[in-house]
């Protein structure tokens, strides 16, 4: 869970260890202590080597898994049980810098290469100023959320982390609450979303909300409606611009062929999904499958030039909601008609 | 906010032997400035007999509220502090209601029968109610939702209410509401912080929520605030800062023993019934869904909180470790 640094605690003990070197009395147990100490950076700097060279020795880093960061983030996490040191800084929503940081080299490993993102338009999007974008939403896991976050860090944007938000039913279930919070997900409502923006942290919504994740894959790529203009109203206020954003190929991740709503509240949950692999292979069936992604940003709606009064011109907002979900989803027909396979 | 022109002259405590009531009559009878306190309760409280007089009034009594009213026109009181509620919920839950619901309500009878202009009434954010719908901090006009298991918050939910409508009706008078977190801090002990105390904590498997506290100096100064300026409304008073439950333990050193939900709930229920001084069972809800207050208004009228979330921790935690030495 938390990142412990070994290179510092290696100096400490390096120094020590060349302190004592300076001071010696010749007593018997110091001269142990030392001996130990210089044992122990001689096993350490003989691990730091082999690293060195696994790390040279392993397919190249360029276009491939960079294996080492796996290696690493796992060790981080599970490695250091013994001395767990404690994470430097947590935000009033819960995110922990030091996990999503630890997370990182998986995500680009879905990234790069589960689902080979293509990601098109980023250049152009405001920078260093928060903004709302807002995506069609597929999938019953918040991959999606997770994706474009992802993408949107690596565009580089601006100091803060992106947030996307998350559907009450998931924050549910336990571990997903607190492994989804570190990792930037807020519950989807719009107190959150108005805190975010006016803490200068951009958000990424999914106005269809449970309609969206839960549509069957006969009726994919079709953008429901968007709530009740919640996120315009939200932009408005906040004076952000809105980003309509599409998400091709998250739909093939976790295409849900039926629902089945028998036996599904004992469970906690809406309904009980059947994809083709869920539950037919148990937990392995979870995995979400290999299909070519692509994430278009679209051009952004000026809805920070408008008067914030207007958010409560109920004709004004809803005509910018049907908007709005026009531009999502020309981009994503856009997006359909260029990709020429589910797979590539 | 209203800030009102004079600080008063008299101000009676219901409920002065509790932890609040007796520290804040501490704080306000230090405090000079020709300021008399006046402690009301059923019984004496244990120290500072002397410093101000006090009166025996039983809240449950249906006559409580005459002689209240009596009470507070002889010593021309001008301002009241309600903080005569449980400190932790009782298994006689017909009593609880008495003393927390219709106590508050005799209470509020009496105020207004001897015109009290100033009024500071005792809350608690876990009225909010721990909700995973819940917004990630709630503002003092989110409804109070409760909990439908807990009968003693249920109880303080009503008098919310009573209190709510009671200065609907005079809107001249100034009441203050201050909803305050879990306390943290060297002194103050519930069940709360009974459960926090040991070196082995119960948590929900799986739930890991973002927890808030509030120093017990800052809480007080808070109620002191209140009494002498006036700042009529309804503020959570709350630290800053919001940390995860297992980051607590693991700055205190202490070890989290996780349990299902299910297992959880029934062997609390047990635990509970056989009054071992356990909380009830909806008590493991509050660490298991949020129910974060927003602080802001509260800071703005009384100030920024010396500790936040996790001094507060560190307070209370160092203390507990030196009491081991004793």
């Amino acid at each position: 869970m938390i990142p412990h640094e070994p290179e510092n605690g290696d100096d400490d003990l390096d120094r020590m260890a060349a302190s004592e070197d300076l001071d010696v009395t010749g007593d018997a147990a110091e001269a142990r202590a030392r001996r130990r100490l210089e044992q122990g950076s001689v096993l350490r700097d003989a691990l730091d080597g082999l690293r060195e060279e696994l790390r040279s020795r392993l397919p190249s880093n360029e276009h491939g898994v960079d294996w080492m960061a796996l290696y690493e983030s796992l060790r981080r996490r599970f490695g250091s049980t013994g001395m767990r040191s404690l994470p430097a800084e947590i935000d009033e929503f819960g995110l922990d810098r030091a996990a999503l940081e630890n997370t990182r080299p998986w995500l680009d490993v879905l990234f790069d290469r589960w689902w080979r993102v293509e990601v098109s338009g980023a250049s152009e999007l405001p920078q260093g100023r928060p903004c709302l974008f807002v995506a069609n939403h597929s999938g019953l896991l918040p991959w999606d959320g997770l994706m474009v976050c992802h993408a949107l860090a690596r565009a580089h944007l601006g100091p803060e982390t992106p947030r996307f938000l998350v559907e009450d039913w998931l924050l549910r279930l336990p571990f997903a609450q607190s492994w989804l919070t570190s990792l930037g997900g807020v519950r989807a409502c719009r107190e959150n979303a108005e805190r975010l923006l006016r803490t200068r942290r951009s958000v990424v919504a999914f106005p269809e909300g449970a309609k969206g994740a839960t549509k069957v894959f006969r009726q994919r790529y079709r953008v429901q409606r968007f709530g009740r203009g919640g996120v315009v109203r939200t932009a408005i206020a906040a004076r952000v611009p809105l980003v309509p954003v599409a998400v091709v190929g998250a739909e093939e991740a976790h295409p849900l062929l039926f629902k089945v709503e028998a036996a599904a509240r004992s469970l906690g949950l809406p309904f009980v999904p059947v994809t083709p692999t869920f539950p037919w292979l148990g937990p392995l069936g979870l995995l979400p499958l290999p299909s070519k992604w692509w994430i278009g940003f679209g051009e952004p709606l000026r809805t920070d030039e408008l008067d914030p009064e207007a958010a409560d011109d109920e004709i004004l907002v809803w005509r910018l909601n049907e908007q709005l979900r026009a531009a999502v989803q020309s981009r994503l027909d856009e997006g359909l008609h260029e990709r020429s396979s589910v797979w590539s | 906010m209203t800030h009102g022109a004079h600080s008063p002259g008299c101000v009676a405590i219901t409920g002065v032997r509790s932890f609040l009531g007796q520290r804040l009559a501490e704080r306000l009878a230090t405090r000079g400035r020709g300021l008399r306190v006046l402690g009301i309760d059923l019984r004496r409280p244990w120290r500072l007999e002397r410093r101000f007089p006090f009166e025996r009034v039983d809240l449950t009594d249906p006559a409580a509220n005459a002689r209240l009213a009596e009470l507070f026109v002889r010593e021309r009181v001008e301002a009241v502090v309600h903080t005569a509620f449980r400190r932790d919920p009782t298994p006689d839950v017909e009593a609880d209601h008495e003393l927390e619901t219709i106590g508050t309500l005799q209470l509020l009878h009496a105020c207004a029968a001897a015109k009290i202009s100033r009024l500071v009434i005792a809350s608690s954010t876990m009225l909010y109610g721990p909700y995973p719908d819940n917004p990630q901090y709630l503002s003092e006009a989110h409804p109070l939702r409760g909990h439908s298991e807990a009968h003693c918050i249920a109880n303080r939910v009503e008098m919310e209410q009573l209190v709510a409508d009671w200065s609907r009706k005079r809107p001249d008078a100034e009441v203050t509401v201050l909803r305050s977190a879990w306390i943290m801090g060297p002194s103050f002990w519930d069940q709360v912080v009974r459960h926090f105390s040991g070196s082995f904590v119960a948590t929900v498997l799986g739930y890991d929520p973002l927890l808030q506290f509030v120093h017990e100096e800052d809480c007080l100064a808070a109620y002191e605030q209140a009494v002498l300026d006036g700042h009529s409304g309804v503020y959570n008073v709350v630290a800053p800062e919001a940390l995860p439950l297992s980051m607590l333990l693991r700055l205190a050193g202490k070890t989290a023993l996780p349990a299902p939900a299910p297992l959880l709930y029934r062997l609390q229920d047990l635990a509970s019934r056989a009054r071992t001084g356990d909380p009830p069972a909806a008590f493991y809800d509050y660490l298991r869904w949020l129910w974060l207050a927003d602080g802001e208004r509260g800071w703005n009228a009384f100030g920024e909180p010396i500790y936040s979330t996790r001094e507060a921790w560190i307070s209370f935690v160092s203390s507990r470790r030196m009491r081991q030495y004793r």
